[in-house]
């Protein structure tokens, strides 16, 4: 098809504006499927999007669309919207030349409206702005249009009002679409270039790139060559997403696609690459990516220890489509052989573990989140660590230094009393305060990362009844009194209950996590003392009582059975925990560690 | 039928080859019979036997059945001599005479008891008197089990006892008059808010009335029953494991300066030529037999809804023996159909292969106290020498102090007692 007739556009918007509901509608209209394949958020293939109604990954789709008696072909990508999955938006939008701006009527302008749009006008792309769920009874469409209106000078009456839902109004989208965003630009006779966006790994078909041809063409099933990694693919088959693979036989400039690479490894193909024909291949490389920083970090290891292999197996697969998942080896005394995993996010980690736990049914433990910490030693050495184990000796260090990072909360105003006490206790510090209008702000804080991946963003939402919402960016390190945190069960250092705490939290830290494992260790046959130390100094202890009596003294007559199977069961349990020293110690034990909020 | 477990056909004596250790040994080992009565006045909100109240109308159909019941049993079991009978319940005593009568004429008829079997009835207060237990010495009963529960009357109350305090120690004493001279009292400690001192008169007045055997359960807040709503809606405190081991081991050290031995982790029994306050027991006179041959892991048969078997059989005509434990289904109208049909009556069954049943040989037997499980007898049982193939297991238990080990046998320390569940699962292999 002529570049002309071709329109790219990625929908993006705060979580939960109704992004891939508007992606459903539009793939309706457009007849792309048919009503019988319909459902809601269709786009929101993997198990886990569809559970809990959250999209986790991009996805993209070919439709076509007559407009005016003209064909045109439409590539659609859908994004997340949640915070920790900003990098998937930021690879969407350079496929593309368009972005669709979805607002909800009803809360207006939020956090990732802002993150996202700004991302979007960093690469200078047209933006249509829309306004959705005008259906909701508290949908506010005229004041949403003018924070619109003042955000990005598009008068309001132009802005589209739409219900996704209800399917009111969104035929204007597309037109918008065709009329307001670019056709691609790119030379079809030039060398290829194609810019990977996306990867997954197909059991069938192997390695599968989502591409977006910048330049040149493909017919056909030439050898390619990726460009940065140097790998050379033997493709079978190149097609459009429909949103399944549809076999095309040919992509040129301008259009989204896919390239089944016959790759076995995703390892041999990076998400940012650029793929050229190996016999007459483009000069440069695309830009690409930059490269996605983990800003946390946890421990992962299999509940039972025979499970190892299945697991680096399962993150190998787990990493083709989920480039931002970084890992390497680790081990552990209490937990034995494991992997140390960096995460975008709290909820990036949970994802991860949930897709661990039923795409490969594992069976797994998480160590608590920490950030990465620079560490300047006493001999002039700086290093960088993001576990507690890898703390040098106090003697050896000169000085520790945390991450910080700029927060932007959007609230109405009534809640900053709130946050405010919220900010302060994470030892936040207050940037900035603009009115949004005359009910909601913008504050801005400069606060610890550590502080900020420890329920930061529940708490934000319980105190704001939901309202607030909020983003985050790295802005360097800071000096940080921090310490290392042990917890010792029977006078025994439990390695994988360390955590890196500030000094000023290290008291009720301790206390509080001695007391959690004084409910969750079960009493044994002796007294288990449980302290919480810095260094050789006890802050904190208490005992888990040893058992009085476990003995079954009922009346079971003949039913041996029962008795039996009872005993089994116990013994079953104790199986499941992990022994340090002579204690045995149950999983939710370094799972719960995790689960320190503020308030308990 | 819901067999579980196994691909074995659910035992039905008219299937049954004649059983095999039979044609093994010269002297074909005794079996014990236990006979359940599903019945009772009235239910008590803590239990979860299988009986049930308001079923007077079934009685006599039952009784049929159960008849009909020793008579299959009894002829499959041929050569099979009974050593023990156990009358259980429910509460065998609510049924009359008459229909007692008829229950013990077909153990006479379809069983062969050895001389000086042992015949046990339970009987709980409120529901017999005297001439109830002179009629249960005419058939033939010897031993009595009663459920007293306790002499404390609010804690009769809260356990929904039928019977007052007073009418349990009369009871006992009509027990007497008529002529029982080995009578065992149930207690049940731990009821939530139970202190030291009403368990301690409960224990006192028990021992004044000078019975041959005591057994004392603790509170179990078993799933399905009413105390299991209570605890779980707030109505009632659960019951605290750690008041509940005080009043055990005070329970012990009463009991033993009262001349009794405490020969299994519930069981007391009195001892060798004691008397209270004049010297220490040592041999347990009144142990109950019948029990024991569950916990020496020996074979029994059980008959009546719910009621549980463990023996080793072969099943047609030419197939090898195997250990099996099985139990019947718990509905009586059911039970009753299909004894009628002349049907199987089995709910559950499990074949025990080798290793399990080492494991339940020591998860059994080290509930004796003293006898706890002597190497020659394991020995024999499993053709394996018990510390070899639980060397490591015995050594780790010893080694915590739970187990004491000597030339014969191994045992309980009075520590391993008290975490008797932690050493009998040791024992146990792994469930798959
Ligand atoms: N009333 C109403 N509800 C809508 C409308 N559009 C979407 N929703 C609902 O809003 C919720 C979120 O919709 P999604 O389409 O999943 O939102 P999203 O932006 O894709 O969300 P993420 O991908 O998680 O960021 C769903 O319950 C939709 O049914 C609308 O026009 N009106
Ligand atoms: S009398 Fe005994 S068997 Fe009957 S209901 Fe009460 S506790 Fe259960
Ligand atoms: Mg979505």
């Amino acid at each position: 098809m002529n570049l002309d007739h071709i329109r790219n556009f990625s929908i993006i918007a705060h979580i939960d504006h109704g992004k891939s509901t508007l992606a459903d509608r539009l793939l309706q209209l457009t007849g792309t499927v048919t009503e019988r394949e319909m459902k809601e958020q269709l786009l929101d293939s993997m198990e886990l999007e569809r559970e809990k109604g959250v999209t986790i990954k991009a996805s993209a789709v070919r439709m076509i669309y007559k407009h005016q008696g003209q064909e045109y072909e439409i590539n659609l990508i859908d994004t997340p919207g949640h915070v920790d999955f900003t990098y998937e938006v930021k690879r969407a939008l350079q496929a593309c030349e368009g972005a669709v701006l979805v607002v909800d009527a009803s809360q207006g302008i939020q956090a990732q409206t802002m993150a996202h749009l700004f991302a979007a006008l960093e690469l200078d792309l047209a933006i249509i702005p829309v306004i959705n769920k005008i259906d909701l009874p508290a949908a506010m469409p005229d004041d949403v249009a003018q924070e619109i209106e003042e955000l990005l000078g598009v008068p309001a009456e132009d802005i589209p009002r739409i219900s996704a839902k209800n399917g009111v109004n969104v035929e204007t989208v597309l037109e918008r679409v065709i009329q307001e965003v670019p056709p691609p630009q790119g030379d079809v006779n030039a060398p290829l270039r194609a810019l990977v966006f996306d990867c997954h790994y197909d059991p069938y078909k192997g390695v599968i790139a989502y591409v977006r041809i910048v330049d040149g063409q493909i017919q056909g099933t030439p050898s390619l060559l990726a460009m940065r990694k140097g790998t050379r693919m033997e493709p079978l088959e190149v097609g459009v997403l429909t949103p399944s693979l549809f076999k095309t036989g040919h992509l040129h400039a301008g259009e989204v696609g896919y390239i089944a690479t016959g790759l076995k490894s995703v390892q041999d193909l990076d998400v940012g690459d650029t793929i050229t024909l190996a016999e007459s291949p483009a000069a440069e490389p695309l830009p690409g990516y930059q490269p996605m920083k983990p800003m946390v970090f946890a421990g992962l290891y299999p509940s039972n220890p025979d499970d190892y292999d299945d697991l680096r197996d399962a993150l190998e697969k787990l990493r083709l489509n989920d480039a931002a998942l970084v890992y390497e080896p680790e081990t552990s005394q209490a937990l034995g052989f494991g992997f140390r995993l960096g995460f975008l996010g709290l909820f990036h980690m949970e994802i991860v573990q949930e897709r661990l736990e039923r795409e490969y049914g594992l069976d797994i433990i998480f160590t608590a989140p920490s950030v990465a910490y620079r560490v300047v030693k006493t001999d002039g050495t700086e290093l960088i660590i993001d576990s507690p184990a890898e703390l040098p000796e106090p003697t050896e260090v000169e000085r520790i230094e945390e991450p910080w990072c700029e927060v932007h909360i959007f609230t109405p105003a009534e809640y900053i009393g709130p946050i405010m006490d919220l900010v302060t206790k994470r030892r936040g510090e207050v940037k900035n305060q603009t009115w949004l209008d005359s009910k909601r702000v913008e504050l801005t804080y400069m606060m610890p990362l550590a502080e900020l991946i420890v329920d930061f963003y529940n708490e934000l939402k319980a105190r704001t009844r939901g309202y607030a919402s909020m983003d985050y960016s790295l802005e360097g390190y800071r000096p940080a009194d921090m310490v290392k945190l042990d917890i010792l069960v029977n006078h025994q250092p439990v390695d994988a209950l360390s955590v890196i705490v500030h000094r000023d939290d290290a008291y009720p830290k301790g206390q509080k996590l001695v007391s959690k494992m004084k409910q969750i260790i079960p009493r044994q046959m002796f007294t288990v003392p449980i302290q919480a130390a810095i260094g050789n100094k006890v802050i904190s202890r208490a005992n888990v009582k040893a058992l009085r009596k476990d003995v079954l003294s009922k009346c079971y007559g003949g039913d041996v059975s029962r008795k039996r199977k009872l005993l089994e069961k116990q013994k079953a349990g104790k199986k499941r925990m992990k022994m340090v020293g002579s204690v045995e110690i149950p999983q939710e034990a370094f799972m719960s560690v995790l689960r320190l909020g503020d308030e308990d | 039928m819901t067999a579980h477990t196994t691909s074995v056909r659910t035992v039905n004596p008219a299937s049954l080859g004649v059983s095999t250790p039979a044609q093994q040994t010269p002297l074909p080992t005794p079996i014990g019979l236990y006979v359940h009565i599903p019945f009772c006045e009235r239910k008590c909100p803590y239990c979860d036997f299988n009986t049930y109240a308001g079923m007077a109308s079934l009685y006599a159909d039952y009784v049929d059945a159960l008849c009909l019941d020793l008579a299959r049993w009894g002829s499959a079991l041929a050569a099979r001599p009974v050593a023990t009978v156990f009358l259980g319940g429910g509460t065998p005593t609510v049924l009359d005479e008459a229909l007692l009568a008829r229950i013990f004429q077909a153990i006479q008829d379809h069983f062969a008891l050895l001389p000086g079997a042992e015949i046990t009835c339970e009987a709980n207060p409120g529901a017999v008197d005297r001439a109830k237990f002179q009629a249960l010495r005419r058939l033939g009963v010897n031993r009595l089990s009663m459920g007293i529960q306790s002499f404390q009357p609010e804690e009769l109350r809260f356990l929904g006892r039928i019977h007052s305090a007073e009418e349990g120690a009369e009871a006992f004493q009509a027990a007497r008059t008529a002529g029982f001279s080995n009578i065992n009292l149930d207690f049940i400690f731990g009821l939530p808010g139970q202190e030291a001192k009403s368990w301690a008169a409960t224990l006192d007045q028990a021992v004044a009335l000078g019975p041959e055997h005591l057994s004392l359960y603790s509170l179990i807040v078993e799933p399905g029953t009413p105390l299991h709503h209570w605890v779980e809606s707030g109505r009632v405190p659960a019951p605290d494991e750690d008041q509940a081991a005080l009043l055990y081991e005070m329970a012990m050290a009463r009991l033993d300066r009262a001349g009794y031995v405490q020969y299994e982790v519930s069981n007391w029994a009195r001892g060798e030529g004691a008397s209270p306050g004049v010297s220490r027991p040592t041999e347990p006179t009144h142990v109950c037999r019948h029990n024991r041959i569950y916990w020496r892991n020996q074979e029994y048969l059980g008959l009546g809804p719910g009621a549980h078997s463990h023996l080793t059989l072969a099943q047609g005509a030419a197939s090898i023996p195997q250990e099996l434990r099985w139990g019947n289904l718990r509905s009586v109208p059911e039970y009753i159909r299909r004894v009628q049909a002349d049907q199987s009556t089995v709910d559950f069954q499990e074949v025990i292969h080798p290793r399990l049943a080492m494991g339940e040989t020591m998860m059994l037997g080290l509930r004796l106290l003293q006898e706890g499980v002597p190497f020659a007898t394991f020995q024999e049982r499993h053709g394996q020498d018990l510390r070899q193939v639980f060397r490591a297991e015995l050594a780790r238990l010893t080694e915590w102090g739970l187990l004491a080990v000597d030339e014969e046998r191994v045992r309980l320390t009075r520590r391993g007692l008290l975490l008797g569940n932690q050493v009998f699962a040791a024992f146990l292999p792994d469930a798959s």
